[in-house]
């Protein structure tokens, strides 16, 4: 995609020990700002180690991580958050309970001071909620529904949309359809797209290569802690892609017999 | 597919739902319900007993404020995902603070009330932090409390003093300025006027004869409203109270966004004792004694009156005007039932049938609001 | 749901009609408020006592108590009596701070107070009742004390099961003082558990092997420290006195394990007030003076109608 500027994050040869298991051989991603770039790999390839290094949870044993040009060492996930780099759970920080406006602002309410008051402006939160809400395709009853209402696929979007209105500039995104139903997906899909062409860099970990191949412009495959390489869209099958994910031959003959639909 | 974004579908499987219905589902319904079925009750079978005569009503407002006091804190910390069972001992314990420090050592009164603030606040902190540091269900931690604090309430006047109840402290209080707040009247020339006008009952004999029988209203129930008034003020409408809701919705979850769970959990805790103090300080200023046995099970009173106003037990979820319409009921139906003259061992039966019906209904309505299964 | 709700509302409504209307003959009303909390069997007594002194004046009669004992909720069981208008109540002072105030409130605005158990008869008066009924705790202590001086009792162990109550730690007192012995650690407090205080007493007479005699303060101790008597083999060993009487404390009496108990007479409590307010407000006539009640001491002769009636009118 675009080349002609420089990738917001890159990271280049990470390696992640624990103990004696290596979960990260040199591992090298970049994503530039406005693409989506897929991580590949199936349960085990170290994605969530590799996610959780970009998001700060662990500290790369070896490699550096250059954030908009320079290198960045993150102490805990409240520094990579501050740096603009949110991350979007398998398991939201959502609380169902609470309504859908209180979900969007916790932890960063707006305020409004009367006297020595800290007043949560409801006003403004609602106001700003059922806006961001639109603008990603959710028509919700009101501010004050609860997130338990709303569908898998719903959630994930008012925590996407959560994260941009924030300030994210890096999303990572772990493996935010591996629990929908066909339309869901579809919408979480479109919520990537519409945050992709805001300029936003996006990090979508998926096993799903046709997920992948539907809003992604970059893929890498990850497999046993090590890159496979990184494609661009349009030079690579979904089947070329399905190999390098299982790691190759026996996955061919699997695939024969179950008649190509995986 | 990027369509769908420009003109957004609603769910069909979604029920547009009225406003009217709307306005209705709200988590006090529970609480309002109970409310108007309690009064309804009472007066088809209690209407001429008394109950609604200006002693009787001032009875049951009482009993009521009472619960309400230690609801609120009970709630609010319900809500951020604790419980305190210790509140029933602190009541004890506060008001024999307050009898061992005016009384037994002779302190102004109102150095005494203020340190029993201090110590009681403290523990309720200490309650708090035990919980967040070992990571103890705060059920085990308080209940720990209960024992200890019932426990000192019983040791300490029978050291300094050979006797578990403390009496004389209206007169230590006399003249003092700080315990009319918590045991004084307001309103009285409103009821004396009442009285003057024939429009409530005056005293037939004594030395009081021809003053109205209610003669203000207590403090205790001033304290009730207030805090009732500031616990559903600082949960809706501030920064603070989402982060209430939070930590008790989800601690994780809330610790990834940036909420200060146990902050918000601590506070909570001293909120608790801080609530279980002024029941403790009215009861003393009202009586004029402290006895080891005050405040015995108040705890589960109180918890029952946040259940019966809709707060989830496991927390995240509530209100404080669900709950003081849950003390209201609770109050209601103690005092009502004495006035129906029903044998009062059945009081228990009764209790446990509203508890039952208002959770059943409470959890209905949740199911409405959230969207749980 | 709506239906749960108005069926369980019409099934309770039904029941309470059912219960809250008691036979009125001549109208008259009088509610008993007592100190104790649910769990003290010795108050069934006195509630047999104003059930018969209600049916035989024809008059309505309540019962009212705090469930846990807690006696700021008595203050208010009486202010409520008061505001529901009864033509009398009959009430224990057991702490005069928190209850004078509601039970003078109630005599000024015109319900007749008689004061029974607890309290004193000076309190009785100050408070404005009609009369005292009952036992002086203090004298009935100190005349059990004189009682075991005679026998040559030196030290004593006091089963103080409820030691919230000053007039519980009153009778120890004054067994104390008729012995001549400061009462100091010799008062323990039980709680009102059996195993408790059956425990705690096996725990005490271990620790202090001369101890002379038990003085226990109703049947809540002296149950179960008959069971702890019997459990250590002390039982007819060691002198056994206690206030008041039961099914338990009788058999202890025949068996030579009690050598006394001093019988307040609590149906006298119950059953005279009744029957002095209703004849107060038909015919105007009340006794000039305070009634005792007690104390009478119970030995093993003369048990036979003790045990009839014991735990019922006993």
């Amino acid at each position: 995609m675009t080349s002609e500027h420089a990738p917001i994050i890159e990271m280049r040869n990470i390696e992640k020990h624990f103990g004696s298991v290596i979960a990260l051989a040199g591992v090298s991603v970049d994503v530039f700002p406005g693409e989506c770039h897929c991580l590949l790999g199936d349960n085990g390839a170290g994605k969530s180690t590799f996610i959780k290094t970009m998001s700060g949870v662990h500290k790369p044993t070896a490699g550096e991580i250059m954030f908009e040009g320079k290198p960045m060492h993150f102490a805990d996930p409240r520094d990579a958050i501050s740096a603009g780099i949110a991350t979007v759970h398998q398991h939201l920080a959502m609380i169902p309970l609470m309504s859908v406006s209180r979900n969007f602002f916790m932890g960063n309410e707006p305020v409004k001071k009367v006297g020595p008051l800290k007043l949560f402006d409801h006003d403004y939160a609602n106001n700003v909620t059922m806006e961001e809400m639109r603008k990603m395709g959710i028509n919700l009853r009101g501010p004050d529904q609860a997130v338990g209402t709303l569908s898998g696929g719903e959630r994930q979007t008012v925590a996407i949309a959560r994260a941009v209105h924030f300030g994210a500039k890096v999303l990572i995104l772990d493996e935010p359809t591996s629990a929908l139903g066909v339309r869901q997906t579809a919408n979480v899909l479109a919520t990537i797209d519409k945050v992709r062409k805001q300029g936003i860099a996006v990090v979508f970990i998926t096993h799903n290569v046709r997920h992948a191949l539907a809003v992604g412009d970059r893929f890498t495959v990850l497999n046993r802690g090590k890159t496979l390489g990184t494609a661009q869209r349009g030079q690579i099958t979904p089947e070329e892609l399905q190999d390098m994910m299982a790691g190759g031959q026996e996955m061919v003959a699997l695939e024969g017999s179950l008649g190509g639909t995986v | 597919m990027t369509d769908t974004a420009q003109t957004p579908e609603q769910d069909e499987r979604v029920k547009e739902i009225s406003s009217f219905r709307k306005a209705l589902i709200r988590p006090e319904l529970g609480g309002i319900c109970g409310t108007v079925l309690v009064f309804l009750f009472f007066a088809i079978f209690a209407g001429n007993s008394g109950m609604f005569n200006s002693q009787g009503v001032l009875n049951w407002s009482t009993v009521s404020a009472q619960f309400m006091i230690i609801a609120v804190g009970a709630c609010l910390l319900m809500i951020a995902g604790e419980f305190d069972l210790s509140v029933g001992s602190m009541i004890g314990f506060a008001g024999m603070m307050i009898a061992i420090f005016s009384v037994s050592l002779g302190w102004p009164v109102w150095i005494a009330i203020i340190l029993a603030f201090l110590i009681c606040m403290s523990i309720g902190a200490l309650n708090g932090y035990i919980v967040i540091k070992t990571g103890l269900p705060s059920f085990i931690v308080t209940l720990a409390f209960l024992f200890i604090l019932r426990g000192f309430t019983i040791f300490i006047p029978q050291q300094l003093e050979n006797r578990t109840i403390i009496g004389g402290i209206s007169d230590a209080a006399e003249g003092d300025w700080l315990a009319p707040l918590f045991g004084g009247q307001v309103g009285g020339w409103f009821f004396e006027f009442l009285g003057e006008r024939g429009l409530i009952e005056v005293f037939e004999r004594g030395t009081r004869a021809g003053e109205p029988v209610v003669d203000g209203i207590p403090m205790l129930i001033v304290w009730a409203l207030v805090l009732v008034a500031f616990g559903h003020f600082l949960l809706t409408r501030t920064q603070f109270g989402n982060w209430i809701f939070a930590a008790g919705g989800d601690a994780e979850a809330a610790r990834n966004s940036g909420v200060p769970v146990n902050a918000v959990k601590i506070k909570m805790f001293i909120m608790t004792a801080f609530c279980a103090t002024v029941f403790a300080t009215c009861q003393v200023m009202e009586f004029g004694s402290a006895a080891a046995d005050r405040g015995i099970l108040k705890e589960f009173e109180a918890i029952i009156a946040v259940v019966i106003g809709g707060a989830l037990l496991t927390g995240g979820y509530g209100s404080v005007i669900g709950a003081a319409l849950g003390a209201l009921i609770f109050g209601v139906v103690q005092q009502g039932l004495f006035f129906t003259g029903v044998e009062s061992s059945l009081f228990r039966v009764f209790l446990g049938v509203i508890l039952l019906l208002a959770v059943i209904l409470n959890t209905y309505i949740r199911r409405l609001i959230t969207g749980e299964r | 749901m709506k239906k749960t709700l108005i069926a369980a509302t019409v099934a309770a409504s039904a029941a309470l009609t059912g219960m809250a209307a008691p036979a009125l003959a001549d109208g008259e009303r009088y509610v008993l408020v007592s100190h104790a909390p649910d769990s003290d069997s010795w108050w069934n007594t006195i509630r047999n006592g104003i059930a018969l002194a209600g049916d035989q004046m024809g008059v309505e009669v309540e019962y009212r108590n705090p469930p846990t004992g807690d006696l700021a909720d008595m203050a208010r069981i009486i202010e409520q009596a008061a505001a529901s208008g009864p033509d009398g109540i009959i009430t224990t002072l057991a702490d005069f701070d928190v209850l004078s105030g509601p039970i003078r409130n109630a005599v000024d605005s015109g319900v007749d107070v008689i004061i029974i158990n607890s309290g004193t008869p000076d309190q009785a008066r100050e408070v404005g009742a009609l009369m005292y009924v009952g036992q002086p705790e203090y004298d009935a202590g100190y005349a059990a004390g004189l009682r075991a001086a005679g026998d040559g009792v030196e030290s004593f162990l006091c089963v103080n099961h409820y030691i919230s109550s000053p007039s519980s730690s009153e009778r120890c007192q004054g067994f104390a003082d008729a012995l001549g012995v400061e009462l100091g650690s010799q008062m323990i407090d039980s709680g009102q558990d059996p195993a408790e205080i059956q425990n705690r007493v096996l725990a005490y007479l271990n620790a202090n092997p001369d101890t002379d005699a038990i003085l226990t303060l109703g049947p809540t101790s002296a149950d179960p420290t008959i069971m702890a008597l019997e459990q250590n083999g002390m039982a007819g060993e060691i002198y056994f006195g206690t206030f008041d009487l039961g099914e338990n404390i009788v058999q202890g009496l025949r068996d030579g394990v009690i050598q006394w108990g001093i019988d307040q007479q609590p149906f006298l409590q119950a059953y005279l007030p009744v029957i002095v307010l209703t004849n107060y407000h038909r015919y105007g006539v009340l006794p000039g003076n305070n009634i005792n009640s007690g104390p009478g001491f119970v030995t093993a002769d003369g048990l036979e109608m003790v045990e009839r009636f014991a735990g019922e009118y006993r």
